[in-house]
């Protein structure tokens, strides 16, 4: 895909956490284009997820910009963030479906409670994703009823609509049973062809080399690499980078 | 908790100092014109409000008339005269004789007549009619023991019982010195206690001892032989410096005198109550089943008390786990000051508090003072269960919540207190059982709850263990009642 001229959907500068003494992570720049899939990837512990959190503001950045559109979230009160928070779906690794509700209230919920959507409209695009999610059959089970596979795709479906503008993946299979994870993956792949913009925290490196446009290599605060998934996987430049992809290739 | 320790300080001293006020006239005796505003108070609503504790006949007791509990005596029949007298109309209050007098002090009632002592203690806290009426003590004791028991002096090394704040109640503590004392609030409790052989003599009231032991099969009643000691009789008592209606009193009092009223009429009126206590017609009167209006009365207060409790406790509770689980640091720390106060103070002080303390700020009946202290007491229960159910959801909720652009409130509203609530719903359901045990207590100031009302039914039939029997058996089938109904809830909230 193609780097748009337009400014960046997102764009991190000078990005820092600190949680207590501990500096997770130090200076982080980069920007993501309109329609770009991002795969972040490096070794545990590295900030990845904290790295994520901090672009919806789950997690306050102690200092930095993260900006949305053109917008620093960081100056926004409650107010502004939950109405910018729409616009980006969130998938978390542990699902965090609501238990209480069936899978088409989980769907419903948001468009209605937030959007004020009417239940008749909410209902048609609930019932469409759970179709592009292919668990048309499920909408009035409850949660606990499903594999993890479904309802992680229940999670996609409940983020997509909102119709958000970014989808933000937080090792979307990472809790998967392994033979659950090409499903999960599938729904993802579709996503990225038809073009939504995505920033994916993964383990998964097949992935990452055939649907990533570029992979953010993160490691000791830093994103060490960015760069296209081949160039990353055949000629990684840092030794942070050959030794982790080195490791991985070993298991 | 330093502030709030001040706090609390300041709010004690100042209760304190109105009632002290309150009470700072000069001492009057019988002769001195009044120039208060009491008698013309009255006068003016039409009504005198008299307190008393109806468990002590003659003086005072209650009978089932045409299914209602009436109060009936000698003193009664005084009071009627008085306020007859000063042309109102009679309002009785029945309480606990404990309560009588700081009833008298925060002004709600008028009078108080229970076949009370005119003491020099007393009369530093309230002003005294003249004596109506002087009898001697006498010791209820067992037919069985009527052999070796003469006097209180044969009771060394056994236990007398008296009514607690009662004269007989100092005159065995003073005199009896060999015995052991047992005090209980209410004289049907004393006659139980002797019945099932917890103590082994009860002090008493001269005409009290006969009318009990004239109605409770195997007791009798002979004379204590205490020494005098200057205890002027029975009178009336009246708020510190209501010198109007003592005086107005006194006339009434003068009068019973003169005619001799009381040994012409009025203890032989009370005697007609009591006499028919053995009789078969008198037995028939004094089944349970004549006295079901009572229990079914109570439990309707009893419910009343704990549905409208239980509806403000939640409301009250939620808000408070909220404000606890805040990051705003003054609603933080106004909840968990609250929480942490009310549940380290007994049920019963708070009611006592709410019922007279804030009596001298505001009248508050009986019944909504239980209500607010029962209701505030569950509320800071209430907020740590809910406290602990809120905490119990996993964060994921709260951020695949919010991260769809839900706010704060909507989290809190659609996601986390219903999955919560699910899961605090039995120890719910517990608080809301103890709430309906522990409304009991309402019963100190007057509510006239199921315990209240089997206490009536105690006192009515001279028998002890039934009615406590059948207010067991009532209070089981409220709380089984409702943790069934809770379960049922239980059942439908599960989603699997």
């Amino acid at each position: 895909m193609n780097n748009e001229t337009a400014t960046p959907v997102l764009e991190v500068k000078h990005l820092k956490k600190v949680f207590g003494k501990n500096e997770v992570l130090k200076d982080i720049n980069e920007q993501v284009s309109n329609g770009q899939v991002i795969c972040l990837i490096g070794p545990s512990g590295a900030g990845k997820s904290t790295f994520l959190r901090c672009l919806n503001m789950l997690d306050q950045p102690t200092s930095g910009e993260v900006l949305f559109e053109g917008q620093d979230l960081t100056k926004l009160d409650d107010k502004q963030l939950d109405k910018t928070r729409e616009n980006m779906g969130m998938v978390f690794q542990s699902f965090n479906l609501f238990p209480h509700k069936t899978v088409i209230e989980n769907i419903k919920l948001a468009p209605v409670k937030v959007k004020g959507e009417d239940d008749a409209t909410a209902t048609a695009t609930a019932e469409k994703l759970l179709k592009q999610v292919g668990l048309e059959n499920k909408a009035d089970a409850f949660p606990a009823s499903l594999s993890g596979g479904q309802q992680q795709r229940v999670a996609i479906a409940r983020a997509l609509a909102m119709n958000p503008k970014v989808m933000l993946f937080d090792e979307p299979t990472s809790a998967l049973d392994p033979e659950m994870v090409g499903e999960v993956l599938k729904v993802m792949q579709d996503l990225a062809s038809e073009g939504m913009t995505m920033v994916v925290v993964t383990h998964e490196m097949g992935f990452a080399r055939n649907v990533a446009d570029k992979v953010w290599f993160m490691a000791d605060g830093y994103i060490q690499e960015s760069a296209e998934p081949k160039t990353f996987f055949e000629h990684p430049e840092t030794d942070r980078a050959k030794d982790f992809l080195a490791k991985i290739l070993e298991a | 908790m330093k502030k709030f320790a001040k706090w609390l300080f300041l709010v004690v001293t100042v209760v304190v100092t109105l009632g002290v006020t309150g009470n700072m006239n000069t001492k009057a005796d019988s002769n001195t014109p009044a120039t208060d505003q009491y008698l013309s108070k009255v006068k003016a609503k039409g009504e005198l409000v008299v307190g008393t504790s109806p468990d002590f006949p003659p003086y005072e007791f209650t009978k089932n008339i045409n299914g209602k509990s009436k109060v009936v005596g000698m003193d009664m029949e005084i009071s009627k005269k008085v306020a007859s007298d000063m042309g109102v109309k009679l309002v009785i209050r029945r309480m606990d004789f404990d309560s009588l007098l700081v009833a008298l002090q925060t002004g709600k009632v008028d009078m108080v007549i229970a076949g009370m002592s005119k003491t020099p203690k007393r009369a530093k806290s309230v002003d005294f009619s003249n004596v109506y009426y002087k009898a001697g003590e006498d010791l209820v004791i067992k037919k069985s023991d009527l052999k070796t028991i003469k006097s209180y002096k044969s009771l060394a090394g056994k236990a007398i019982g008296a009514q607690t704040g009662s004269i007989q109640y100092n005159l065995v503590k003073n005199q009896a010195t060999k015995s052991t004392l047992k005090g209980m609030d209410k004289d049907t409790d004393l006659i139980l206690a002797l019945q099932t052989n917890k103590i082994d003599a009860i002090a008493l009231d001269q005409p009290t001892a006969e009318a009990y032991a004239k109605n409770t099969d195997g007791l009798v009643a002979i004379n204590a032989h205490f020494k005098d000691e200057g205890e002027q009789g029975s009178a009336i008592a009246f708020p510190k410096g209501a010198q109007s209606l003592v005086n107005s009193a006194n006339k009434s009092i003068a009068e019973i005198k003169a005619k001799n009223l009381i040994h012409k009429q009025y203890l032989p009126n009370a005697g007609k109550y009591l006499a028919t206590g053995k009789s078969k017609s008198a037995k028939a009167a004094n089944s349970m089943w004549a006295y079901k209006d009572f229990f079914i009365a109570g439990v309707g207060y009893t419910l009343m008390i704990s549905a409208v409790s239980v509806v403000i406790g939640f409301l009250l509770g939620t808000l408070l786990a909220l404000m606890r689980l805040s990051k705003n640091k003054i609603a933080n720390g106004i909840s968990v000051s609250y929480i942490e106060f009310v549940r380290g103070t007994p049920l019963m002080v708070q009611i006592l508090f709410i019922y007279f303390g804030l009596g001298l700020v505001v009248n508050i009946p009986a019944l909504l003072s239980g209500i607010i202290a029962v209701s505030l007491n569950s509320g800071a229960y209430v907020a740590e269960v809910i406290r602990s159910g809120i905490s119990s959801i996993a964060v994921g909720q709260t951020e695949a919540s919010r991260s769809l652009g839900l706010s704060r409130s909507m989290t809190m509203r659609f996601i986390i207190l219903p999955q919560a609530m699910k899961n605090i719903w039995p120890a719910l359901g517990n608080e809301f059982v103890s709430l309906i045990k522990e409304s009991s207590i309402v019963s100190i100031i007057g509510v006239k709850d199921l315990i209240y009302q089997s206490r009536i039914v105690q006192a009515d039939t001279y028998r002890g263990v039934m009615p406590l029997l059948i207010t067991m058996i009532l209070y089981f089938i409220m709380t089984f009642g409702l943790s069934r109904l809770m379960k049922f809830f239980e059942g439908r909230m599960t989603h699997e």
